[in-house]
């Protein structure tokens, strides 16, 4: 799994994340409380000068922008074809400055970064001894360690079925990579234990 | 929460990442794909039950929105979350909540087959169908401005194929049930 942050160093990744999460979130409720075109078609401006400054190159830019203008445009079309017209680009403008500033956020916050913020918003939730923040960490890294594993599994099982005839069917490769999967979960809790990743 | 919750949590995440690479199928006239990864979110609720499916689904969430492509077709970031299906993706963890919730309510070790797969079966359309696409609908009526009636009506083109989903989930959760009882071991 290759990260959609972009290691280059711009300005907008010299900002801190924590401006950059207030800022977006600022402006996603200031784009819906906008309703004329004006103000929205500077907003999707400023969302596009951010994007595309933040150091992704032009064609991986696009390439990233392709299935959320799908979306967007279709919505638009929809809008246009059963109100007005005015509504259509009310709304085009306003979900192309999201996707605009959140492309941005998401290009230039690191995975480490977004990390700590979330470890600093689980704190509150450590005190009241909801959740611990460290099991963040420790879960998100198990993810990203076992789904080439899961993956590969899945390419095993298919193909052990093709071997066999099997016509390939959702629920017959589900089931064995379920419970193969999940069964694992005893011996890596173990490992985890052992190592004392995690305190009892 | 005891370790072995947690890594049960996070490979269920990783299930759900997986469901992910077996690409979506686009309908074209209205601007939600079909993919597996519903299908998932299901199974999550109804095998881990309420707790750790959501918590699971929540995992998945969280390193969608930190920009790991995780999402189907290598989709992720914040923006998925501003989009207008966006309230189907938000609505995944309430629905894997009521999938299993359901789930430890309807289906017991000693039933009959037929019976736990029925109950599996209401678990994951309730979790999966009901909850799931009522913010979904909110969310696009609301972000797009079409209104909750036209928003409706697009979303009824997505309900078979979440039927479906939900019927595949209670034959697989069944399955899983049998072969690797996870449900009687609750947090």
């Amino acid at each position: 799994m290759k990260a959609l942050y972009v290691d280059r160093q711009t300005w907008q990744h010299r900002l801190p994340p924590r401006l950059k999460l207030i800022v977006l979130v600022t402006v996603s409720v200031a784009v819906f409380l906008l309703d004329r075109p004006l103000p929205l078609a500077i907003a999707a401006l400023a969302g596009a000068a951010c994007y595309f400054s933040a150091g992704m190159g032009l064609r991986e830019a696009l390439r990233r922008l392709i299935p959320a203008l799908v979306t967007i445009v279709a919505v638009a079309l929809f809008t246009l074809l059963f109100q007005s017209a005015a509504e259509a680009v009310t709304a085009l403008l306003r979900l192309t400055a999201l996707m605009l500033f959140a492309g941005a956020v998401t290009a230039t916050v690191s995975i480490t970064q977004f990390m700590d913020e979330i470890t600093l918003a689980a704190t509150p939730l450590e005190k009241a001894g909801l959740a611990r923040a460290a099991d963040i960490g420790l879960a998100s890294a198990l993810v990203v360690r076992f789904v080439p594993e899961i993956l590969g599994r899945y390419e095993a099982i298919s193909q052990a079925q093709a071997a066999r005839g099997v016509r390939p069917r959702a629920l017959a490769t589900l089931m064995p990579l379920i419970i193969l999967t999940l069964r694992d979960a005893d011996s890596i809790a173990a490992a985890i234990d052992a190592r004392g990743f995690r305190q009892p | 929460m005891k370790t072995r919750d947690l890594v049960l949590t996070a490979l269920f995440a990783a299930i759900i990442v997986v469901l992910g690479v077996i690409p979506p199928v686009q309908l074209g006239f209205i601007p939600v794909p079909i993919h597996a990864q519903s299908l998932g979110v299901m199974l999550a609720g109804v095998i881990l039950g309420a707790k750790r499916g959501a918590l699971a689904v929540l995992l998945f969430l969280l390193l969608a929105a930190i920009g790991l492509p995780v999402l189907s077709g290598g989709r992720g970031g914040l923006g998925v979350f501003v989009a207008p299906p966006a309230g189907y993706l938000v609505g995944f963890v309430p629905a894997a909540y009521v999938a299993g919730l359901v789930s430890e309510r309807l289906v017991r070790a000693g039933q009959s087959g037929g019976r736990q797969i029925a109950g599996f079966f209401v678990a994951a359309a309730l979790g999966g169908i009901v909850i799931d696409h009522l913010l979904g609908i909110v969310w696009l009526a609301q972000s797009t401005g079409m209104g909750f009636s036209k928003a409706f009506l697009g979303d009824l083109a997505f309900v078979p194929g979440d039927v479906l989903k939900a019927a595949i989930a209670a034959l697989a959760a069944r399955a899983v049930m049998v072969g690797y009882p996870l449900l009687p071991q609750r947090v």
